[in-house]
């Protein structure tokens, strides 16, 4: 490690990948209530469950972008980080926020949770992703606000490199469209309008800008290709995520009682939206390809190149396949969104995130790369969940084909229950994916404990 | 222009109507394609790529067109089943060769053959 202060993005790292745990496992229940209804009743309803499950990814991917921008930023700014003591103070008030707030869920019912936590005074509860109370949102903005001044302060003070610039700019877009959670108008379009100002943004454009900095560092440090190439390919992916993502928000519009025009402006700008993450794809495997050193952590040179695929495949063409207004006229909200959203979640942000724990981990545990034991095991965690993420989303996109043809296309459309008793079977297959997806994770965080003969290396080969 | 560069051009030039051929430009990528491939000679990096991208679109055309074509054949415009089947491989199986086709382009820029191992 160069600089001292970067050993914080440890205990982030640390929290994510638990918080990560939590949010597997609640999956799991979850898919087995869509087969067996009274699955852990009344203990855990369903919409506890998704509820636990959306909310934990979403915190958990904070923890991992945190961590991130706190190991890598002292390192592109060439400085120390700003305030190591804010940057630790605001770990416990975050985790501990979050813990409460799914402890919250857990154990209050919701109507009650929102009476609790006074949500009478500012509403803000009791939409899909931001079903926090209130104060836990007002504990996010201050959370956000004094990330951002850290991370802000220590590349104002340092040096300005297109990664760590791109890298801030994506953090505070984070923050700033955030806010739009306080805005609940009375008005269930004007409600959703906006709503889709934080989800949207968040997942289809300024997180995008946060993956390709930290992709773009870790892809610098593994293969030593000059940062001036690297740096030409963040400026063209970053303009394409904007140009497309921004009014790509209009294929939210279709359907919520927005103007017509959203259909044709949805549909254009939404359909660019698989160009970025394309570009990634050629970005990854050109610089791979054109690498000057073989590095030792050959698993974080696999996440790196995983990412880029997964979140081609995931946001990219499972995005694009029911983007187009006529498409997803008979698509949205079926099991089609829901393939979507798990493969373009895991590609895109999930193994950005494990890729920069991957590559940081065993740095800051004082070696260059795990062992090789401990790499072995990694790269089989890989492929067993991103094949278990293949598997759900091919599962997934089956049922929801099926969903749509039974429910919507044919000429004798089946009410939606009846649908859901029809699809039980491809539920069934889900969850056995699930469970490898866990074992995938159960053999991942193993890897952090496996001893084993330590890598051998060359100075040459590390940067 | 070299007759080195001049290969290394033609070589990469076929790399890209390959995959313009798999996404935005079909047919139209294979025609260029192929005239692009009578210029080339023997033996050399411009007509590796120019095959193997005929190659690639050639497999691409059984695997998508072929099999999805039997797929209806079989089961029926009218059945659900049908659809599920052509949807989700279609979907998988176009976006491999699309991947494919990116790797390969990626690989023709440092002129040289196709290598899917990471290890150099």
């Amino acid at each position: 490690m160069k600089y001292e202060s970067q050993g914080i993005a440890k205990m982030y790292f640390i929290a994510a990948l638990g918080l990560f745990l939590g949010q597997i496992i609640f999956g799991i229940i979850m898919g087995m209530q869509y087969v067996v209804g009274d699955f852990l009743f009344p203990e855990i309803p369903f919409n506890v469950a998704r509820m636990v499950h959306t909310n934990l990814l979403i915190i958990w991917l904070l923890f991992g972008f945190m961590g991130s921008a706190y190991y890598l930023v002292p390192e592109e700014a060439e400085r120390e980080l700003f305030s190591p003591i804010l940057a630790k103070v605001m770990f416990w008030v975050f985790l501990g926020a979050s813990v409460l707030t799914i402890l919250g869920y857990l154990l209050v019912p919701y109507a009650r949770l929102a009476e609790i936590t006074m949500n009478d005074l500012l509403p803000t509860m009791g939409r899909e992703f931001l079903e926090q109370p209130t104060i836990t949102k007002i504990g996010i903005v201050i959370v956000a606000l004094a990330f951002v001044y850290n991370i802000g302060m220590t590349i104002l003070a340092g040096r300005k490199t297109v990664i760590n610039v791109v890298l801030l700019t994506g953090i505070i877009g984070l923050a700033v469209f955030f806010l739009f959670a306080f805005y609940n108008p009375h008005n269930i379009v004007l409600d959703k309008y906006f709503w889709w100002f934080v989800i949207h943004l968040w997942v289809e454009g300024v997180w995008e800008l946060i993956m390709a900095s930290l992709l773009a560092y870790v892809l610098i440090k593994v293969t030593g290709v000059d940062r001036e190439v690297i740096e030409k390919w963040l400026y063209i992916i970053v303009a394409m995520a904007l140009i497309s993502g921004l009014i790509g928000t209009g294929h939210h519009f279709f359907w919520i009682g927005t103007p017509d025009y959203w259909q044709w402006l949805g549909s254009i700008f939404s359909a660019l939206e698989p160009i970025p993450f394309f570009m990634m794809t050629l970005f990854a495997f050109s610089v791979v390809n054109q690498r000057r050193r073989d590095h030792p952590n050959k698993a974080a040179v696999l996440w790196a190149l995983g990412t880029a695929v997964m979140a081609f495949l995931g946001a990219g063409v499972w995005g694009f396949m029911h983007t187009l207004a006529p498409i997803n006229y008979y698509t949205h909200g079926t099991q089609i969104t829901a393939a979507h959203g798990h493969m373009a979640f895991y590609g895109a942000y999930v193994m950005v995130v494990l890729t920069m724990i991957s590559y940081s981990m065993p740095i800051m545990r004082g070696k260059k790369a795990a062992n090789e034991t401990a790499q072995k095991l990694e790269i089989w965690a890989f492929w067993l969940m991103t094949l278990s993420m293949v598997g759900l989303t091919l599962i997934l996109t089956a049922a929801g084909v099926m969903q749509v043809f039974l429910q919507r296309f044919s000429e004798d459309p089946l009410p939606f229950m009846v649908v859901q008793d029809e699809l039980k079977n491809f539920y069934w297959a889900r969850e056995i994916t699930g469970i490898g997806f866990l074992s995938g994770l159960f053999l991942y965080l193993y890897s952090f404990f496996a001893k084993g003969k330590e890598v051998e290396f060359e100075e040459e080969q590390l940067d | 222009m070299t007759s080195d560069k001049l290969q290394l051009k033609r070589a990469s030039t076929s790399a890209l109507l390959s995959l313009l051929n798999l996404t935005i430009l079909p047919i139209i990528g294979f025609i260029a394609l192929l005239f692009l491939y009578q210029k080339t000679e023997s033996n050399s990096i411009d007509r590796y790529y120019a095959a193997l991208g005929i190659k690639t679109n050639l497999w691409a055309a059984v695997a998508l067109i072929l099999v999805t074509g039997s797929m209806f054949l079989v089961g029926g415009y009218n059945s659900a089943w049908t659809w599920v089947y052509v949807v989700s491989y279609f979907v998988m199986v176009h976006a491999l060769f699309i991947l494919f086709a990116t790797w390969t382009l990626t690989r023709s820029w440092t002129g040289q053959k196709l290598k899917l191992s990471l290890a150099k």
